[in-house]
């Protein structure tokens, strides 16, 4: 059975990045909007150090987080407009596998350019260099947390205009926000950050199971 | 002999509206059910329906399991073809093929193996690039991925040339002899040896 799972995980990863990577925008899309929204703070403000770096947690995160939900809308759209998705569910492996693979790859395209773009950020803000390991830390958690936001709003919108499932996850995406500058907020100021990286793992543990079974959920809906 | 799928009394009502009420059948290996209706006469619904994609008002689908006993669930995979086939534009003949859930396990040759038997040569064509009726022909070849007890088609016959047609038909008697069985629906009847219900 395992076995069987891991086979269809694969299969779906295998796919999807494939098309992914030959539509190249899904993935250089919200890598440039992440880049062009950083990096016109330090041109809208001037070049003051101080300034930067107070700033700099709320402006990475909200460029995280409104990038990241540039391709929430794609996660299932295609899938669905073309029967795809149908076959998904008619077949005897479990649902939950192909959320989680879909919300993997949502992930991939975004959540993992996005952090390597975050170092630039990170420099172009003026950030100390001691500050990059939480950053990262907290992207890796709250990125992923997103995507799977993100694949309950899409599951939610599936059909209708993109921007609904923007406004559904938005409002979900708060504590992330939260926390995710809380982290590097405490880490500027040298403070302990390991209390707000284990919040955001905590809402990711819980968020896997609970967030794809909602998905699951949310897409069969669609269908009646 | 006992049938693979029993439907017993099913209906189905959208927005207060009938779409089809106590509608019985049975599927028996080798056997195939030709759904006929107008559009929208619900063709699609019942397909969805018995398959679980959309609860049906009253009645009951069962499906025969191994021990051969009468479950509400089912324990083997069906094929499902609706009238969206499933094709990815960005993907080549083959990986349309060879990244689909069905082909699972399978080796390559198995793969080349189902597109000589529907006629496709160009495996690293990408889909994009193809006629309507090749990439007919791709979900076709699907059919062939595995042995599927029942294969559930939406309107298998609907804009395809005679040729396409022929090998439809040929592939849908090959599959019969091997115990397969097929729940298609329709405009009107096809020439495929079937079992008609009008909805």
């Amino acid at each position: 059975m395992s076995n069987s799972i891991f086979g269809w995980l694969t299969i779906i990863l295998r796919r999807d990045l494939l098309i992914a990577f030959r539509r190249s925008a899904t993935y250089i899309t919200p890598l440039i909007f992440f880049l062009i929204v950083v990096t016109f703070f330090p041109l809208a403000l001037g070049p003051q150090e101080s300034l930067l770096s107070s700033l700099a947690p709320g402006v990475i995160w909200i460029a995280t987080l409104l990038a990241s939900l540039l391709a929430v809308e794609s996660i299932f759209s295609e899938d669905f407009r073309d029967g795809t998705l149908d076959n998904f569910f008619i077949s005897l492996e479990p649902s939950f596998v192909l959320v989680f693979a879909k919300v993997l790859i949502h992930w991939l395209i975004t959540g993992l350019p996005i952090m390597a773009a975050s170092i630039i950020a990170a420099i172009v803000l003026y950030l100390p260099f001691d500050s990059f390991l939480p950053i990262l830390l907290s992207l890796i958690l709250g990125t992923s947390f997103m995507s799977l936001l993100g694949a309950l709003g899409a599951a939610l919108s599936l059909g209708k205009s993109a921007i609904l499932s923007a406004i559904i996850v938005l409002p979900f995406s708060i504590p992330t926000l939260l926390m995710g500058t809380s982290v590097i907020t405490s880490s500027i100021n040298s403070q302990d950050y390991f209390g707000f990286l284990m919040i955001m793992g905590a809402m990711l543990a819980i968020g896997i199971p609970l967030l794809c079974l909602l998905t699951v959920e949310a897409l069969l809906l669609n269908y009646d | 002999m006992l049938p693979n799928l029993k439907v017993e009394n099913l209906s189905c009502v959208r927005s207060e509206k009938a779409i089809f009420e106590n509608l019985n059948f049975d599927v028996f290996p080798g056997q195939n059910i030709e759904i006929i209706g107008s559009n929208g006469s619900g063709k699609t619904t019942l397909l969805r329906a018995i398959l679980g994609l959309i609860r049906p008002e009253n009645g009951t689908i069962r499906w025969l399991d191994d021990d051969n006993n009468f479950n509400e669930y089912r324990t083997y995979d069906c094929f499902y073809q609706g009238h969206q086939l499933g094709i990815k534009n960005l993907l080549t003949v083959f990986e349309n093929l060879n990244l689909t859930h069905n082909a699972k396990g399978l080796k390559k040759e198995k793969i080349y193996k189902c597109l000589e038997r529907v006629g496709l040569s160009n495996i690293n064509d990408l889909a994009s690039s193809l006629s309507v009726g090749q990439r007919k022909r791709i979900s076709i070849a699907r059919w062939l991925l595995k042995d599927f007890k029942i294969y559930f088609i939406d309107e298998p016959f609907s804009a395809l040339d005679d040729e396409a047609t022929n090998l439809i038909e040929r592939l849908i008697i090959e599959l019969n002899t091997e115990g397969c069985s097929f729940v298609m629906t329709g405009h009107r009847p096809s020439q495929v040896n079937a079992s008609r219900i009008e909805i």
